[in-house]
């Protein structure tokens, strides 16, 4: 027995160790990112991934012969799975149905191949120590690798690498240690050149993954959210980030917050129930945006409602607001209600074809922030969406912040006074956002506030709209202008504005 | 060009066969070279066509082919020849007051002349001409034209017209790509020293100056149509030197200001500053005075197809007249009537029109051939000048970003570079994401005198065209080049007529703007000097009111 291989080899447990511990904190921490509560995910995926241990060493006195090709075997195996398993985790929540399926499968896996390393180690070592010895170091080593690996996952890993690196990282260190076992004991290993050459393929395969994992999520995009990134899709129209700390849940649309779950409610309140309500019999809504499903929900409150017709450019949105069950919580399953019509298309094209009447019309689209964008804000546009609203209707524009960017939020005023609307400028407080402005646009000249809500609402009430009717001076009317399509002075002012905030 | 080269013909020609032969050994051994070289490279992937307006028909004019006899006779009241803006605009006049016994005839299988267009799977995009300019109030027949297709769609109570918000270009209109940033608007600004922006200050003075100048017959300086524009010689004799000599005598010489202006003309008439007159260089800047009342004065108003979209409209107006494909080869006057020999380039017959007037609405360039022997008094063919130029239809996946300074715009235009720039063709889009775009490249091949260029254009393969383009658009947009998947090239030879020194108010063109025996009319661009689609519209319907006039009369 040469001294060499014996450090060589605990070592390998010292390896071994780390590894299977950091595997169980990815997929803790993960669950915990994506689907929350991280009471309830860290101690079953700890209980899943002990279990998993266990049966992996039960099963290991089923291995009689080659243990050391075995091992081998093992080893490369689990920095394969392991290595992956965050990426593989990521790239399937989108269809949160199977999610916790793969999550569970894949800490069982990892587990059993785990719990498979270290009784056969100690098969393999059990000829060159004596029996006392071996256990006492196996384990010293053991415990030693978890400690390291609890305290560098928190204090190093995640701050620096990330999940998705981490899990590389470590993976590459396991198939490391079947190199290693490869090239020191190549006498004693059968088909020793096959399993070389698959540790090699497989280190590569997951250096490649390190290198690239900034693709799947982008560690620049990790790095611009505050919160933990636990979703994030390029559609052809945008990139969607989801991120999520305790309870708040939040939107993100080509980096532009577009609601954080905790309040949310004060937002679409406020864009939904002073229109809905003053419409005692509206029957048929038409949203424009709004994919989200959040500003249905609020309408579909009410039961006169008949049909909402929502039309959001982004298929992925809508879809993902209809199948993920956090999001789908969220919304109340607004996407899914059997009176709302989904289209998704261009919103100008569309509304410059249709003649169907509504009675209220929410139009809550991203900020005017470019100039593809910016043309939903325009006269023109305005024109069109009037044509589509009846005759007592009311239309509800959503439109930037008065206090951040008051010449933007009175030049969307000024528009739509422009083409014949009376127009009700109000605003509330929406803590992620800051002050926010809507302006409701109508063809008849009055409006009266509501003396009634539904019950169960959180935030709106008469006084309270009576109290965001009223614009303080910092917020006071400004002179503006006509936002046409032929100059987008809109688009000019939001950015001027806003950049003096961000 | 300075006339010069005219005027002493046989040194020219022998000096242009020189060149020529240079030009046309250049571009073949730099075909050699790529064939050596191994091929196209990094533009392997794009695909496209080269075409033009039909050659075929073109050279059978050139070479005199002989034709077979007419079999065929026809006898319609007024023949319009030539389907471009002038042609229909005489046949919607003709139309509108009640003269419906007219037939048009269109060497090419299309109408459209320069405004014609073309379409790929992404969107139509033009092969010339692609916008007009806010009008001239004063101008009734044109806005009138604009109010029946609803360019105009009503009046404001202080009757400015009010222009359709879908046509009138869309923010953000134009940027310039200069000092490595892309600035708003296309008057150099950025990184500009401050003697210069006092030139060019100066130079808006002076120009704003002439805009509203009127000359001792009470009529503008600068009119559009030109014809409407002063007698006055205070102004006219602006059109005996050339913008450079003009610019060098005024002060200016900003080398900012003097690109910009040579941009201008470039624009405009496909020539540099040096090779048009002083009184077209400043046309450019001091005719338009058309007031909105939705936009600003100088708007552009375009359309995908660019002025396609106004060709369509004149057309559909006159549709059941119109015999496309159909050449005239000759024209003569018989007593009072006109006969004019037509062939069908499709069937390949001719055959005889027998008619009371003509209105030739060709180009003279063509005119010079099939109107042989019609006798013109005073006008020399020579002196008319036409720009060869190159338009480059280019599909795009999309443009690398992020780019520095103004995002992308109807009109691209970068500093100091041989194109003037190109314009998106989808800028009038309602989408909020447009995934894929046509951009229209615009190159007038103006670096030779027109005849040089015209056969040196003529020569040049597909591929060596996008040795020309692609790296320009590499230093407007880097890395760009994998993202272009179809380049279409489109070469006019004879482009537009060039208001070269002495031509817009020269003897040329005033003689040969005149009918001949009350019978054969003419309306052209060239026959304007500068070509717009204002003069177009203007020279159709002027031609088609004689006719009407005369036939009232008699």
């Amino acid at each position: 027995m040469h001294k060499r291989f014996s450090i060589l080899l605990l070592v390998s447990v010292f390896i071994i160790a780390t590894c299977g511990l950091i595997y169980e904190l990815i997929s803790g921490t993960l669950a915990s990112y994506l689907l929350g509560d991280s009471v309830t995910q860290f101690s079953t995926i700890i209980g899943v991934y002990l279990f998993s241990m266990g049966l992996g060493s039960w099963v290991s006195k089923y291995f009689e012969k080659n243990l050391l090709t075995w091992f081998i075997r093992v080893e490369i195996l689990v920095g394969l799975v392991g290595g992956t398993s965050s990426t593989i985790l990521f790239l399937v929540f989108e269809s949160v149905s199977s999610f916790r399926i793969v999550l569970y499968g894949l800490i069982s896996f990892t587990g059993i191949l785990v719990g498979l390393e270290i009784p056969l180690l100690m098969r393999i070592l059990k000829d060159r120590f004596e029996f006392k010895e071996l256990v006492s170091k196996v384990f010293t080593f053991d415990y030693i690798g978890a400690l390291i690996a609890s305290l560098v996952f928190p204090l190093l890993l995640i701050p620096f690498l990330g999940l998705i690196k981490t899990a590389y990282l470590f993976g590459m260190l396991n198939v490391l240690v079947a190199l290693v076992a490869c090239i020191v004991f190549k006498n004693e290993v059968k088909g020793v050149k096959y399993l070389k050459s698959a540790a090699i393929v497989s280190l590569v395969a997951l250096f490649i993954g390190f290198l690239y994992s900034e693709k799947i999520t982008s560690l620049s995009e990790s790095l611009s959210f505050s919160d933990p990134i636990i979703f994030s899709k390029s559609t052809p129209y945008q990139r969607i980030i989801i991120t999520k700390k305790g309870r708040d849940l939040r939107l993100f649309l080509n980096g532009n917050l577009q609601f954080s779950s905790v309040d949310e409610y004060r937002y679409h309140e406020a864009l939904i129930h002073p229109v809905l309500q003053a419409l005692p019999n509206a029957k048929n809504i038409l949203v424009m945006g709004g994919g989200d499903g959040l500003a249905v929900r609020e309408i579909l409150k009410y039961p006169q409602i008949q049909t909402v017709t929502l039309v959001d450019l982004d298929k992925e949105m809508t879809h993902l607001f209809r199948t993920n069950d956090m999001l789908v919580r969220l919304n109340q399953r607004s996407l899914l209600s059997p009176k709302i019509t989904v289209v998704n298309v261009d919103a100008f094209s569309w509304a410059r074809a249709q003649n169907k009447i509504y009675d209220a019309i929410i139009v809550d689209f991203p900020d005017p922030s470019n100039y593809s964008v910016g043309k939903l804000y325009t006269n023109t546009f305005y024109s069109i969406v009037k044509r589509l609203l009846a005759p007592d209707g009311i239309m509800v524009v959503q439109s930037t912040s008065p206090f951040v960017a008051p010449k933007s939020y009175w030049t969307v005023d000024k528009t739509l006074q422009s083409v014949g609307f009376h127009t009700v400028p109000y605003h509330d407080y929406v803590p992620s956002f800051g002050e926010w402005g809507y302006i409701m646009a109508m063809r008849r000249s009055v409006y009266k506030v509501p003396d009634h809500y539904l019950a169960g609402l959180r935030f709106m009430s008469k006084p309270c709209l009576e109290q965001m009717l009223f614009f303080p001076k910092d917020m006071a009317r400004v002179p503006a202008s006509i936002n046409r399509l032929n100059n987008q002075i809109l688009v000019k002012y939001f950015e001027d504005e806003w950049s003096v905030v961000q | 060009m300075s006339g010069q080269s005219f005027n002493n013909r046989g040194f020219s020609r022998r000096s242009f066969l020189v060149r020529a032969g240079l030009v046309t050994a250049g571009i073949y051994l730099s075909g050699c070279i790529r064939k050596l070289g191994g091929g196209k490279g990094s533009y392997a992937h794009i695909t496209g066509d080269l075409r033009g307006p039909n050659a075929k028909a073109g050279h059978m004019l050139r070479d005199k082919v002989v034709f077979p006899e007419p079999v065929n006779i026809q006898t319609v009241k007024t023949l319009i020849i030539g389907g471009g803006i002038s042609g229909l605009s005489a046949a919607r006049w003709l139309k509108k007051n009640g003269e419906n016994d007219f037939k048009l005839i269109e060497l090419e299988d299309h109408t459209g002349g320069n405004a014609y267009f073309g379409t790929n799977s992404v969107s139509s995009y033009p092969l010339g001409a692609h916008y007009i300019t806010i009008i001239n109030n004063e101008d009734q027949q044109l806005i009138d034209f604009l109010h029946e297709t609803q360019v105009i769609t009503h009046f404001d109570d202080h009757g400015l017209p009010f222009y359709n918000e879908y046509y009138l270009c869309f923010d953000p209109e134009e940027r310039l790509l200069i000092n490595g940033h892309w600035q708003n608007g296309l008057v150099p600004d950025f990184g500009v020293p401050d003697k210069d922006r006092q030139q060019i200050e100066r130079f808006f003075k002076l120009t704003a100056q002439y805009q509203n100048t009127k000359g001792s017959d009470g009529k503008y300086a600068f009119n559009i149509p030109i014809d409407e524009s002063s007698a006055d010689d205070t102004y006219r004799k602006l059109d005996k030197i050339s913008f450079t000599d003009f610019l060098k005598a005024e002060g200016f010489d900003s080398p900012y200001l003097l690109w910009y202006l040579d941009y201008s003309c470039k624009d405009d008439y496909g020539r540099h500053a040096k090779d048009v007159s002083a009184w077209a260089g400043i046309h450019y800047f001091s005719s338009r005075r058309g007031k909105a009342a939705n936009a600003d004065p100088n708007s552009a108003i375009t359309w995908p197809e660019g002025n396609g979209w106004l060709m369509k409209q004149l057309r559909n107006m006159v549709s059941g007249h119109l015999m496309t494909s159909h050449m005239m080869y000759s024209l003569d006057i018989k007593g009072d009537k006109v006969n004019v020999k037509v062939m069908d380039l499709k069937k390949g017959t001719t055959s005889l029109i027998t008619a009371d007037n003509v209105i030739v609405a060709s180009p003279q360039f063509v005119n010079q051939k099939t109107l042989a022997g019609l006798h013109r008094p005073g006008v020399d063919y020579t002196k008319m000048n036409y720009s060869p130029w190159l338009i480059a239809n280019i599909s795009v996946n999309k443009l690398p970003s992020p780019e520095k300074g103004m995002v992308l715009c109807w009109d691209n235009v970068a500093y100091g570079q041989p194109s003037v720039g190109y314009v998106n063709a989808n800028q009038q889009d309602l989408k909020v994401i447009e995934e894929k775009k046509v951009l229209t490249y615009y190159l007038p091949l103006c670096d030779h005198e027109p005849r040089l260029s015209r056969l040196a254009a003529y020569t040049r393969p597909y591929e060596q065209w996008l040795d020309i383009i692609v790296p320009e658009l590499e230093q407007m947009h880097p890395e760009i080049t994998p993202h272009i998947e179809r380049i279409d090239l489109w070469v006019w030879g004879h482009g537009m007529i060039s208001p070269a020194v002495d031509y817009v108010w020269g003897e040329t063109r005033k003689n040969a703007k005149q009918p001949v025996n009350n019978r054969v009319f003419f309306a052209h661009t060239d026959l304007s000097g500068i070509s717009l689609f204002e003069e177009a519209f203007h020279q159709g319907l002027n031609a088609a009111q004689k006719v009407i006039d005369k036939n009232h009369g008699a």
